[in-house]
């Protein structure tokens, strides 16, 4: 499942790129993300994942790698966990975008979501709601959180 | 294999919502299980408890009185689509629960686990949204309605509280001049798209015109747009404006693309179902 | 005869007292064992197979009180004060049943793998149903799925017997 999304934030470039890293108000902004740990600064992350439709619950213990990073305009990184309670596997490649527009900085990523396993029972379409869903959350929180820092 | 549970057998209402105030998430109602049963065989939900809510007395009976149709959530679809009371004052209702699943499921399941599980490709849900259904919920405190529109929230989710128990359907009584009709449309073994619509025909005007869809999207809607549209009309501006009302209820239906069909084309398959229950009902 | 099964002294049994083809049974279960594992496992009737398991396909119906159920998708306490038909308690003592006769004759099954199932709904529908229509007898089959026969044969089965048990009545 393929998402691309923006957000135009009221903040300085410079602001928003620090933000990124600020690993736990990062994570802080992903609906369900908590328990962000530092593995490898600037490389590796872990955190958990945890995300509800209806009675099914999944938790995915998340890594995060950084696969590649232009300072201040793009990173490449990749997550992936697995929940071995329900049996599934979660892969998410995202693609992040900076520049600059005016006062404003849009931020642009395109997230590539696999969901494998018994999941996927669940069917297609309510997981790429579900996932639609909790992007949109993501790039609202973070505008939100960096606009309210002023 | 299903992994081990306790049961709990309470006998009222009070007690199951004591229940499940007191176990919270690691305890779950069960009535026929056709739905709940197969979510734990494949391991995507699991419950320290299981509730059995049939040995609640009074839930599984269908009657009528003062101008409402009051419909036990224990009811199996295989005792609605019997009921003598049904086929004479809803037999849109009778017909949707004769070709609910298949006569195993009709045996086992009830009408409120089923509106309770939620599942988007399910059928009353819509119907009796269409119907100016109400959905009786009862907890420790207190009965509470919920009308459909307010019951499903999302898939797999609706208003329920916690400690809440569907206890009973209640319909208004369709008058002399009322029609309802429900239609749905799919090759797997669960619909893909479901249409219903309500409304009284007063000579040649149509009003009152409720119109639900369900199983594109996560929950079945209202469309109350194609309802405003169709509404007043005579028989025979309401068939030209048809095609127009279609493409709003089938925005409406928030579809979704996945392996039912995608979303354009179940958003037509909508329009298609509208046209449909709506000839089947006014001719 | 039930196979003896060792439980830990506080797991939760449930004792079950219920018919099955006719003669009394009374095991102790535990809340989550299913109708059909319980039937095929410990009663050592294999009849009622596992196909599907998600109650689509019918190849684990078996008769409670006359109606059909999905055993891949029963918990085994529901059976309590109830009685059970599977396949085994179809023919009367050795004798076949109008249905498994006409089954036979008709060519309704191929490798017998839906035919238990088969056998039993088509038995529940004639019950409920001695004159079905075709359109009839389809919708309540529905849910019987059969990969070899292409159902005219199963049809023209359950219509046969049904005439045969129609003109048996006195």
């Amino acid at each position: 499942m393929q998402f691309e999304k923006q957000v135009e934030i009221l903040a300085p470039r410079e602001k928003v790129w620090k933000f990124i890293w600020d690993i736990d108000r990062f994570i802080a902004c992903v609906p369900g993300c908590k328990d962000a740990k530092t593995v490898e600064d600037g490389k590796r992350y872990t955190a958990t994942m945890v995300e509800k439709v209806g009675p099914f619950k999944v938790e995915f213990p998340t890594t995060i790698d950084v696969l590649e990073r232009e300072e201040l305009s793009h990173i490449k990184a990749q997550a992936s966990g697995a929940d071995n309670k329900i049996g599934s596997r979660m892969k998410i490649a995202l693609d992040v975008n900076l520049r600059e527009q005016d006062n404003k900085t849009v931020v642009s990523f395109v997230a590539g979501v696999d969901i494998l396993g018994k999941l996927a029972a669940l069917g297609h379409g309510i997981i790429k709601r579900k996932a639609d869903q909790v992007l949109d959350e993501f790039a609202q929180a973070v505008k939100t959180t960096l606009e309210g820092d002023q | 294999m299903l992994k081990r549970f306790r049961l709990e057998e309470p006998e009222s209402a009070a007690e199951v919502s004591e229940l499940l105030g007191r176990f919270g998430d690691s305890a779950k109602i069960y009535a026929g299980g056709t739905e709940l049963l197969l979510a734990m065989k494949e391991g995507l939900v699991q419950y320290e408890r299981l509730i059995n809510v049939k040995k609640l007395k009074g839930l599984s009976e269908v009657s009528g009185e003062n101008g409402t149709i009051k419909i036990g959530a224990l009811c199996t679809h295989h005792q609605l689509e019997n009921s003598s009371l049904l086929q004479q004052k809803l037999p849109s209702l009778v017909k949707l629960e004769q070709n609910v699943a298949n006569v195993r499921v009709r045996q086992a399941g009830s009408i409120g686990g089923n509106l309770c599980f939620a599942e988007p490709h399910a059928d009353p849900g819509t119907l009796l949204m269409a119907l100016g259904a109400k959905l009786v919920a009862e907890k420790i405190s207190g009965k509470r309605e919920i009308t459909a529109e307010d019951f499903f929230v999302d898939a797999y989710e609706t208003s329920l509280a916690a400690d809440e128990l569907l206890t009973g359907i209640r319909v208004p009584t369709p008058g002399a001049n009322s029609r309802s009709a429900y239609l749905k449309f799919g090759y797997l073994e669960r619909p893909s798209v479901g249409v219903a619509i309500a409304l009284t025909l007063d000579g040649e005007t149509v009003n009152n015109v409720k119109i639900a869809v369900g199983c594109a999207g996560p929950a079945p809607r209202r469309v109350a747009e194609a309802e405003a549209l169709l509404n007043g009309k005579s028989k025979d501006e309401a068939v030209r404006l048809l095609p127009q009302a279609g493409a709003i209820a089938g925005r409406a239906s928030e579809a979704i693309s996945d392996l039912h069909g995608a979303q354009d084309y179940k958003e037509h398959i909508v329009g298609v179902l509208l046209k449909r229950a709506f000839n089947s009902i006014v001719s | 005869m039930s196979k003896p099964m060792t439980r830990h002294a506080d797991v939760q049994t449930i004792p079950v007292s219920f018919t099955l083809n006719g003669r009394l049974q009374e095991i102790d279960v535990e809340p989550n064992e299913l109708l059909l594992d319980v039937v095929r496992d410990r009663l050592g009737l294999t009849g009622a197979k596992r196909s599907c398991d998600v109650q689509v396909c019918g190849a684990c119906t078996l008769l409670v009180d006359g109606r059909p159920v999905s055993a891949c998708t029963t918990l085994a306490f529901e059976v309590r004060g109830r009685s059970v038909m599977t396949i085994e308690g179809l023919a009367d003592d050795g004798k076949l049943h109008p249905l498994q006769e006409a089954f036979i004759e008709h060519g309704g099954f191929q490798c017998g793998f839906c035919t238990p199932g088969m056998l039993l709904a088509s038995k529940a529908l004639l019950d409920e149903n001695p004159n079905p229509t075709e359109a009839e007898l389809k919708h309540f089959m529905h849910g019987n799925l059969c990969r070899c026969t292409g159902y005219k044969k199963i049809i023209e089965s359950i219509m046969a017997a049904a005439k045969k048990m129609r003109g048996s009545r006195a």
